[in-house]
């Protein structure tokens, strides 16, 4: 079981396919994966090589067609669609590229949402940490304000923020920078690096851009549903 | 133009179809209204002339409806002309057939000569001669009377038995009555006989006093304009309701398109930029709204021409003596239905699409084009809000103050205006309010419920029409309910009384009479039988100290001052030649009172007198009668039996004043929920714009939804935040309509009710307006079920992909 204390994530054999007949699409033909813990990998690859399906499928987004998806210690292929909610709450972050905060919510409360979701009490603890990382992040000032009155960045970094607060085994970026300048890009892109060097955060980014992975620790380059 | 027009509809004909659902209905309802009201003609207007068809001349009242034929009158003129007159009419008299009394039974003329006779024969033959009968099908069904059977009709001296010797229809609703006796029969009642009209071949000769003669045509022609008046205001009545209808499904259909429009408002920008105009563009919106009208308008006509004769059909069955016959189809009302359903789509859609116009083509470049266009509170409309919510309750004030209905009208329809226009700022609060006591979920949902002002405020005031008079009606009633049981109370203070003038009552009766199923009290009435100067027959004069323990008036009726005699006006009738104030010797045996008479009703034929007069009467009071309450809920018609039962073998009578009640009960039960059952269709239409904001609003929130699932919101937890949603906003306008409501009905009380009856006191039926609440709060759920499913069908790595 070395591996699994090593490894954050592990994939063996993960297939997935769309549509049926003709229109078949092999989004995934067989890909073997490990993601160490505390490191900052890149998923590479061109539009339509599976790239993502492999993100949703590591990130307990989306069912595999075949073949085990182990995150901390956990075979997501044997829990239902609950089990798998909860395990997404308690074990994974999200970065999207389209910011994905909620129009109704102030900064604040978008950051605490998961938390709430999770009917946990917001002690003194976890407030703490929200402030630490909006310190970090940069956007402790802007708290108070609802995601338009946010330029895209921060809109960004305050969706990091969301992403680690629960402290998650896994951080997921999807195309974070896909939306941004390239100064705010660079800046995002530190801020995942520094979530990894620094906080021992495992972070996983799907991106196209390879100034954008040439932040990562490792990058791992994906074609035609399979790695190369 | 033409390619984006028709693509539009293939995309997005789906999502109107709560629009289409609620128009549809309100025009069905329009539709059967019209079915129903030709159906109701057709059914009084057949054979109205048939009594009259061989007459040369039709004697009735002068002034009708106001005035009646005198019957004597009439009567000494239908016997001047014999065989050349025949006259309708009927009288209302108690009879008893295999050994039961009959529920109430109106009898009528039946012709010998065929010429005048009207009724068509389905079994038996037609009378020939005194002591035979005809007896109306219907009534010869619910009654189980078969020919052969024997019927006594009328009470004491007038009683007579008649035997059944054929079963008829009575296809003249005007002159129907459940049995038919040969005119000389009838005489024998002559004191309880109502006429309508006299048919009369040849000369007229002298006409009665206050009667007037007309021809055959110009009678009918009188009677349909009365029937058609009656029909109209009934018609208008239920068209009212179907206006109520309406306007709920503007509320419904303009939010919709508000919806629907400002999520295609980055296609419209798209449309721009590549060149349209906007003219095409609105028309191009127009003409969807249009199609969307004709669909729903040509639904409801179908629908409400099918539930219409369905309806028909059903009351034919179920209600045979309901006048309703298959009418032809009222063409007019399709049209006018199908005309109404396509002007309010339109005129729904006006503002909306108006909206449109306004776009920039510069929307559709901007990054994500905010879908949820946050709709501010317009200045002019707070205004406007402010002014009506200031003048209405002055314009209410004085309305109270000078019992005046116009003003009350107006000042209640600004107000409801004023709260309709203040919704946007309104609701979105009590929203907040109330959902500030609701867990995480809950906070979204209420986050998410106030998120649009005026798309809350609109989806709710929608819902807050129906409820508002919902519970207006509901204490209205409860209100008048009470009054009126405080009346009746003094009108008929012993539920049914049993009178025995022979001889006395036994202990043996009064003990059964105590073992009565439904008898909640009996008490024995002491008295004596008396002879009072002025009337021919001995009377019973009785004295009861324990009447409080039945009476519903506390036994005040019987409380009677030592000087004076109590007689029941009613239980006497016409026999009574006494009047209130008038002296009169009361004599028993040897011994006598000079008293002076008072009256009251509902407590059978005796005189009521103090104790002490009866001591100075008679030194033996015997039980003459039992008076009794009935427990809460006994059947009237099967209490008032058993006990005749008892009673008849003895020589007793009964008086039943629970029927009474009981028909009060009904009335005002068939008021009640004929209008909340009007009502309630305004409320479904409420309720479909519910399920469709709340749908429309989860289609745009796809992205949303998918980003709360991947950050670990579960199926269950994100239906219950959407169910949410809708119970917050039902239940917000279910209070906001309820509050509204009650005080709607206090005003109405203090201009109405307070004039009708003085001491009448508001009512506020807890009860029903919490079940209302209630019920509004589990219809919410419901609305919630289709959208709730849809969205969390959604699984969060394709809801995070769609664009």
């Amino acid at each position: 079981m070395t591996t699994t204390t090593r490894q954050a994530a592990s994939a063996r054999g993960l297939t997935k396919t769309y549509g049926r007949g003709d229109a078949q699409v092999h989004a995934l033909r067989g890909v073997d994966l490990d993601l160490p813990r505390g490191r900052f990998t890149a998923i590479m690859g061109p539009s339509g090589s599976g790239k993502s399906t492999l993100m949703h499928c590591l990130a307990g987004l989306d069912q595999a067609g075949g073949g085990t998806v182990t995150v901390a210690g956990i075979d997501l292929g044997s829990l239902d669609d609950d089990a798998l909610t909860i395990f997404r709450r308690e074990h994974v972050g999200f970065v999207f590229q389209s910011f994905n905060l909620l129009p109704m919510l102030t900064a604040g409360e978008n950051i605490m949402l998961p938390l709430e979701l999770g009917s946990r009490r917001i002690d003194d603890a976890a407030r703490e940490r929200v402030h630490t990382l909006a310190d970090t992040l940069g956007v402790a000032d802007r708290l108070g304000h609802r995601p338009a009155e946010l330029s895209g960045g921060q809109q960004q970094r305050v969706a990091i923020a969301r992403a680690l607060v629960t402290q998650p085994d896994l951080l997921f970026a999807d195309e974070p920078t896909g939306n941004l300048d390239s100064t705010t890009s660079a800046e995002v892109l530190d801020h995942l690096r520094r979530s990894a060097r620094e906080l021992g955060q495992t972070v996983v980014m799907v991106t196209h851009e390879r100034d954008a992975a040439a932040y990562a620790d490792d990058v791992v380059t994906m074609q035609d549903g399979r790695i190369v | 133009m033409r390619t984006v027009f028709l693509a539009s509809l293939r995309t997005h004909l789906r999502r109107y179809v709560a629009a289409v659902v609620a128009v549809a209905v309100a025009v069905a309802f329009v539709v059967v209204v019209g079915v129903l009201t030709s159906g109701a003609y057709s059914g009084l207007m057949d054979g109205l002339g048939a009594p009259y068809r061989n007459a040369d001349h039709v004697v009735s009242a002068a002034g009708w409806p106001s005035f009646e034929l005198d019957p004597e009158a009439a009567i000494a003129f239908t016997e001047r002309h014999g065989e050349n007159a025949a006259a309708t009419g009927r009288a209302t008299l108690p009879a008893r057939a295999n050994g039961r009394r009959l529920s109430e039974t109106t009898v009528g003329p039946i012709a010998i000569l065929e010429e005048w006779r009207w009724q068509e024969l389905s079994s038996g033959r037609f009378p020939a001669s005194t002591g035979e009968a005809v007896v109306d099908v219907y009534f010869a069904l619910a009654e189980n009377i078969a020919v052969g059977n024997r019927v006594r009709i009328g009470e004491g001296a007038a009683a007579r038995d008649v035997r059944v010797v054929g079963l008829v229809e009575s296809p003249s609703p005007p002159a129907q009555a459940s049995m038919y006796v040969t005119w000389p029969q009838l005489l024998r009642w002559r004191d309880h006989l109502h006429l309508n009209a006299v048919a009369v071949r040849g000369e007229v000769g002298q006409l009665p006093e206050g009667a007037k003669a007309q021809s055959p045509e110009g009678f009918a022609a009188e009677r349909l304009t009365y029937v058609q008046n009656r029909v109209n205001s009934l018609s208008v009545m239920l068209l009212l309701f179907a206006g109520i209808a309406l306007f709920v499904s503007v509320l419904v259909i303009a939010n919709t398109f508000s919806i629907l429009l400002a999520q295609r408002l980055r296609d419209f920008a798209l449309l721009r930029c590549v060149g349209a105009t906007r003219r095409q563009v609105v028309r191009s919106v127009r003409r969807e709204a249009a199609v969307v009208g004709v669909l729903a308008s040509l639904a409801g006509t179908l629908a409400g021409v099918g539930l219409g004769y369905g309806l028909i059909a059903l009351i034919g069955t179920l209600a045979p003596t309901v006048p309703v016959g298959a009418a032809e189809l009222p063409t007019l009302w399709l049209l006018g239905g199908f005309a109404i359903g396509l002007a309010v789509t339109m005129v729904a859609s006006w503002l909306p699409v108006r909206r449109v116009v306004r776009v920039s083509p510069l929307a559709a470049l901007r990054p994500d084009a905010a879908v949820d266009v946050h709709t501010a509170t317009g200045l002019v409309r707070l205004a406007l809000a402010t002014i009506l919510l200031v003048t209405g309750p002055a314009l209410l004030g004085v309305a109270m103050a000078q019992d005046s209905t116009a003003l009350m009208v107006a000042g209640g329809g600004s107000v409801f205006t004023g709260v309709l226009l203040f919704g946007p700022v309104l609701v979105p609060r009590l929203v907040r309010i109330i959902g500030a006591l609701l867990g995480p979920a809950g906070r979204l949902a209420t986050k998410n419920a106030v998120r649009n002002p005026r798309r809350t405020a609109t989806t709710t005031a929608s819902l807050l029409v129906g409820v508002t008079l919902t519970t207006a009606v509901l204490t209205g009633m409860t209100t008048w309910r009470s009054s009126l049981d405080e009346q009746i109370g003094r009108d008929h203070p012993i539920d049914v009384a049993l009178t025995s003038p022979k001889e006395p009552v036994t202990t043996d009766l009064l003990d059964r009479v105590h073992h009565t199923p439904g008898v909640e009290q009996a008490v024995p009435v002491g008295g004596a039988v008396a002879r009072v100067t002025g009337l021919d027959e001995p009377i019973l004069v009785v004295t009861a100290p324990a009447a409080m323990h039945v009476a519903r008036d506390g036994g005040a009726f019987a409380r009677v001052e030592p000087e004076k005699i109590r007689v029941d006006s009613e239980a006497f009738g016409k026999d009574l030649s006494l009047r209130p104030g008038d002296r009169v010797t009361v004599r028993v045996g040897d011994r006598q009172a000079r008293l002076q008479v008072a009256v009251g009703t509902g407590w059978g034929p005796a005189g009521v007198v103090a104790p002490e007069t009866l001591a100075t009467l008679t030194d033996a009071p015997e039980p003459h009668a039992i008076w009794i309450r009935a427990s809460s809920g006994a059947d009237p018609a099967r209490l008032g039996s058993d006990l005749d039962e008892l009673a008849d073998p003895v020589g007793a009578t009964i008086e039943n004043g629970l029927r009474t009640w009981e028909s009060l009960d009904q009335q005002l039960g068939i008021y009640t929920w004929s209008a909340l059952g009007l009502l309630g269709i305004a409320v479904v239409i409420a309720l479909i714009g519910i399920a469709n904001t709340l749908g429309l609003s989860v289609l745009e929130r796809a992205r949303e939804h998918a980003m709360l699932r991947a950050l670990g919101l579960t199926r269950r937890q994100l239906r219950r935040m959407l169910a949410t949603e809708a119970v917050l906003l039902s239940v917000v306008a279910t209070l906001l309509g309820t509050v509204i409501g009650v005080g709607f009905a206090w005003v109405g009380y203090e201009t109405f009710v307070t004039r009708a009856l003085s001491d009448a006191t508001m009512r506020v039926p807890w009860l029903s307006l919490g079940v209302v609440v209630l019920i509004a709060a589990l219809a919410g759920l419901l609305a919630a079920v289709l959208p709730a499913r849809r969205a969390a069908r959604t699984t969060p790595a394709t809801g995070l992909s769609l664009d």
